[in-house]
């Protein structure tokens, strides 16, 4: 029979000689389970004399601790050196490709649909649509087109029949707003137009344009360059400016085109983005709005203009053609 | 219009060069598009708005510098134009009769005849500027027609009088069956009503547009008749247009030519003809000038124009300005009265005049300001609202957004129905308006390869109704391939098929709370795999179709026969949408989960299943789904395996492993009513 003194000794050399974690678990049953060794040696407590009883109890219960308290820094010791062998098997190279998952996109030109709706939102305009197929009568006649009119000959127009047209321009809006809303009103559209010309990087019979208007009391060529200028700045940040030129379009006067410069942003080079004025009082009297009391904006763009300046785009072509190699650049 | 410069120095003085010039000519309205040296010297290539015709000269565009530029000075030259080049005198009238105007689209017709013309070359001087203008020199008569027409703006026709029958001229529509050679030799047929000139006889020009062949000048001509007169700027813009037939005087004609400056054309004609050293003489003037029109008076406020500028312009300027446009000005400003020159018919009203007040002021000094006035609720509101979100859904779901034309050729994937197209149109591949969206994802699928695509496009589409063509926007969708992108080999992704895509747009649906329908359609769609395929409903009306292309047509067209596509209208879909929620608290107990597999009926819709376990389950049912459909080996035929999950919970309590069994229970009795077997 080993003394609990050869028993502890036993038990530390075998607790410092685990070498994996497992042995531990071995260990700790085989003397401080329930029917291990140094448990088992509890029980001869029995047979001594009274008086050394509490001693030896206390004797029993410290070797105990001692050797729980030496498997579990053992424990600790040979973990951490598991650990480091577990987590180099487990390596993972970060810089294979990234399982890919799958994500659309918005069409580049409608990424810029929409933050052309959230500027001009902001400057409490409301968005409306408006037929592709539209009436003649909206799309020239409300606009104060005269018949006959050379200004027709630009706008080479695709008939579907003697009243029915693809529309030409957004502008064809106007009409359709004024007949059931009354100034003060900031209206916008963006929609096709279709316009009978031959195909090349600057041409398309199809594209897409924005027209916004308001009429309020008191509106000026002022307000007008501002609302351009901030809707610039919006669309392009930077100190863009705007400049005016004379332009003419039946439905405005005084008429003008407008161009954008930034030196940041543009090189200081002009760009040219639309067409612009106010509205022409032959329309606003069409729809019994007094031209003495209210005045109105009107200013019109090219939607593919956004992205070819914001993307350096030299081609219209592309935009209409859905190769994902293309819209594929434009993330949104 | 090309313009030698110096032609323009012959009217007007100034320190600009030849680019500063077109810089000032652009901001004043005439965009210098180019500027080329041609034979050694500057040529202005300037864009001239279409209700500008006064622009397309020399003298009119001289007329823009002196009112833009301040220390421009105006020539004798121009000071002569302006006097109408009347200084020697108006030649003697002559030819009562010779001329007959029967039509009201010739306000006004004037000719000088003349005798003794040698038509020789014109003066080298004069040949290299109509070269610079891009004009072919061809006789000394045409080349001094068409240099004043390049000074001053009028065309002018030299017939060569021994050739005109009757030695007379009549402007009238042309008749039936007509037909007259022009100088390019083509015999052109006419319609009736379009605008001619005829000698006694015969037709001789088209009037504005180009003169006849049989009385052209020649080598020979010593005897002309040189016309100068106005047209009606509608008149020649559709007979022009009707011929196909173009000219620098067409052009000039449609933009609108001053009916005052007829004559003025005339007389320097015969100034230029006799400083060339021909020994004609005039023989004299006719002028007929039946459609005279009185001057215009127009009334300005100067307050009102400030305000509508945004600019603060004098009185005093103003008057200036418009003086030095041409304009008669009287009064102080509050109103202004002035009476536009007779070159500038697209001025009428007050709007007019205060645009000519801007452009000359300057729009550079226009100032920023943002509109005052009423605040107004902008954004984008109700329907389109609805279209945004749902666009934004199926992008979240992973499809790619096309854009396609809407004019294109006829495909197998169009919809049914009678078509629409332009009246018109300028190509086969582009006759016909599309009626589905289903061609244009095609057509980008088989561009973009075929496999692994999930595309969308939302659009208009135009089809034939019995009271005309209906317009309606739609969202398409097609998918075809591989749901996730591939990335390592053994690594097998799922595929697109009906389910993913029914999936997809149920999802859409949910997003804007639009109850969206599929059944079984009462009559297939042509397009799409007739055992494969479903009608999209809402509200109790079929706005839709979805299903698996049809096998043939994938053959067609190329596309693998696993391709699947859907089509509704999205206007009908969005007006469906709802955004009532109502909240429900939420159960803080677990839940427990039971599974049912069963043989059941190919047959039976799985729908019916659904439903009764619903039914039977009652309230305790948090979801359910369908985890496992099997029909291979052990399932007799026509039969299939189903293995089905319940998740229960109870509100407020613990559920209970005997509560769950019994749920379960339940469920497996009502499926046995639908003919179902436990496995």
């Amino acid at each position: 029979m080993r003394t609990v003194e050869e028993l502890e000794a036993e038990a530390t050399a075998e607790i410092g000689a685990a070498a994996r974690s497992a042995e531990l678990r071995d260990l700790e049953i085989k003397y401080l389970g329930k029917s291990g060794l140094v448990t088992g040696v509890t029980r001869l407590i029995g047979a001594l004399p009274a008086a050394e009883k509490p001693l030896f109890g206390q004797k029993v219960n410290e070797i105990k601790q001692r050797l729980q308290a030496l498997i579990e820094s053992r424990e600790r010791e040979l973990k951490s050196t598991e650990h480091a062998s577990q987590f180099e098997a487990e390596r993972i190279d970060v810089t294979m490709p990234g399982r890919l998952w799958r994500s659309g996109q918005q069409h580049v030109l409608q990424q810029a649909m929409n933050k052309i709706k959230a500027v001009l939102s902001g400057l409490g305009f409301q968005y409306h649509e408006s037929p592709d197929l539209e009436l003649a009568k909206y799309n020239f006649d409300a606009l104060n087109y005269p018949k006959d009119h050379p200004a027709m000959d630009e706008q080479d127009t695709f008939w579907i029949d003697d009243e029915r047209l693809l529309r030409t321009q957004a502008t064809a809006l106007q009409g359709r707003i004024f007949e059931v809303t009354k100034p003060p009103l900031r209206a916008f559209a963006i929609g096709r137009c279709f316009r009978n010309e031959a195909v090349d990087r600057t041409h398309s019979h199809t594209f897409h344009q924005v027209d916004a208007f308001m009429v309020d009391e008191g509106i000026s060529m002022a307000d007008l360059k501002g609302t351009l200028g901030h809707f610039a700045r919006s669309m392009f940040g930077g100190e863009v400016k705007v400049r005016f030129r004379p332009d003419f379009f039946p439905f405005v006067e005084p008429g003008v085109d407008y161009a954008i410069s930034s030196p940041k942003v543009f090189g200081g080079q002009w760009l040219e983005l639309g067409g612009a004025g106010l509205i022409h009082p032959n329309i606003l009297e069409r729809y019994d709005i007094d031209t003495k009391r209210y005045s109105g904006f009107a200013f019109g763009l090219g939607v593919e203009r956004i992205p070819m300046i914001a993307h350096g785009i030299e081609d219209l072509r592309p935009f209409l053609e859905n190769d994902l190699r293309f819209l594929g650049q434009f993330h949104g | 219009m090309k313009l030698p410069y110096r032609m323009l120095l012959d009217f007007v003085e100034t320190k600009l060069d030849a680019s500063q010039t077109g810089d000032l000519l652009t901001m004043a309205g005439f965009e210098l598009e180019e500027l080329e040296t041609v034979e050694g010297e500057p040529v202005l290539n300037v864009k001239v708005m279409s209700n500008r015709g006064d622009g397309l000269s020399a003298f009119g565009l001289a007329r823009e510098v002196l009112a833009k530029e301040p220390h421009a000075t105006p020539t004798i030259l121009y000071e002569r134009a302006s006097a109408r080049f009347a200084e020697a005198g108006a030649p003697p009238e002559g030819g009562e009769g010779l001329v007959t105007i029967e039509t009201p689209d010739c306000c006004r017709y004037a000719c000088l005849l003349f005798a003794g013309v040698a038509n020789g070359d014109a003066p080298d001087w004069i040949k290299k500027r109509l070269r610079q203008a891009g004009m072919r020199p061809i006789s000394l008569l045409v080349d001094l027609s068409n240099y004043v027409m390049l000074e001053l703006g009028q065309p002018m026709h030299a017939f060569d009088l021994a050739k005109l029958e009757g030695g007379r001229i009549v402007v009238r529509g042309a008749r039936k069956g007509e037909k007259l050679t022009t100088l390019d030799g083509v015999e052109r047929e006419l319609a009736p009503g379009q605008m001619m000139i005829c000698d006694a006889r015969r037709l001789v020009a088209a009037a504005g547009i180009m003169g006849g062949l049989d009385t052209e000048v020649s080598a020979r001509t010593s005897q002309v008749l040189l016309e100068s007169a106005h047209f009606d700027a509608g008149s020649v813009r559709r007979t022009r247009k009707q011929l196909g037939l173009s000219t620098e005087a067409s052009y000039r004609f449609e933009r609108s030519v001053d009916p005052e400056g007829v004559v003025a054309a005339l007389n320097r004609f015969a100034q230029l003809l006799s400083e060339s050293g021909s020994p004609a003489s005039s023989s004299g003037l006719v002028d007929v000038y039946p459609g005279r029109h009185d001057p215009l008076s127009i009334e300005l406020s100067l307050s009102q124009a400030n305000r509508l500028l945004g600019m603060d312009i004098e009185p005093a300027q103003a008057k200036s300005y418009l003086e030095n446009l041409g304009f008669q000005v009287s009064g102080d400003g509050e109103p202004l009265i002035e009476t536009p020159p007779s070159w500038r018919p697209d001025v009428v009203r007050e709007c007019d005049v205060i645009e000519e007040l801007g452009r000359v002021h300057g729009y550079e000094k226009i100032p920023e300001c943002l509109p005052h006035g009423a605040t107004l609720q902008g954004g984008v509101f109700g329907l389109e609202a609805r279209v945004d979100q749902v666009r934004d859904c199926i992008v979240r779901l992973g499809f790619s957004q096309l854009m396609s034309h809407s004019l294109r050729d006829l495909h197998p994937l169009d919809s049914g129905g009678t078509r629409v197209g332009p009246r018109h149109p300028s190509s086969p591949e582009m006759a016909y308006l599309r009626n589905s969206l289903l061609p244009c994802l095609a057509d980008a699928a088989v561009r973009n390869e075929g496999s692994d695509l999930h595309l969308f496009e939302v659009g208009r589409v135009i089809a034939g109704g019995g009271d005309g063509p209906v317009e309606h926007r739609n969202v398409a969708l097609l998918s075809v391939g591989a749901l996730c992108p591939p990335n390592r080999q053994h690594e097998v992704a799922p595929q697109a098929d009906f389910f993913s895509l029914k999936g997809a747009l149920l999802e859409v649906a949910m997003t804007i709370g639009a109850a969206l329908k599929l059944e079984s359609p009462s009559t297939t769609d042509p397009r799409l795999h007739p055992t494969r395929q479903a009608m999209l409903s809402c509200c109790g009306k079929p706005i839709g179709v979805l299903g698996q292309i049809h096998p043939a047509i994938a053959e067609t067209i190329s596309l693998p026969e696993s391709t699947v596509m859907a089509e509704l209208d999205i206007d009908a879909l969005c007006n469906a949408a709802s955004d009532s929620a109502t909240y429900r608290p939420i159960s803080r107990n677990p839940a427990v989960r039971r599974d049912i597999a069963i043989l059941i009926a190919k047959a039976l819709p799985y729908e019916k299943v659904e439903k009764s376990i619903v039914a039977a389950c009652g309230e305790l049912l948090e979801r359910h789904w369908l985890f496992d459909v099997y029909d291979g080996k052990g399932i007799p035929a026509g039969m299939h395996s189903l293995g089905l999950a319940l998740q229960l919970r109870k509100f407020g309590g613990n559920l209970t492993d005997e509560e769950a069994n019994q749920v379960r229970e339940k469920a497996v009795a009502a499926l046995a009513a639908l003919g179902a077997t436990p496995r």
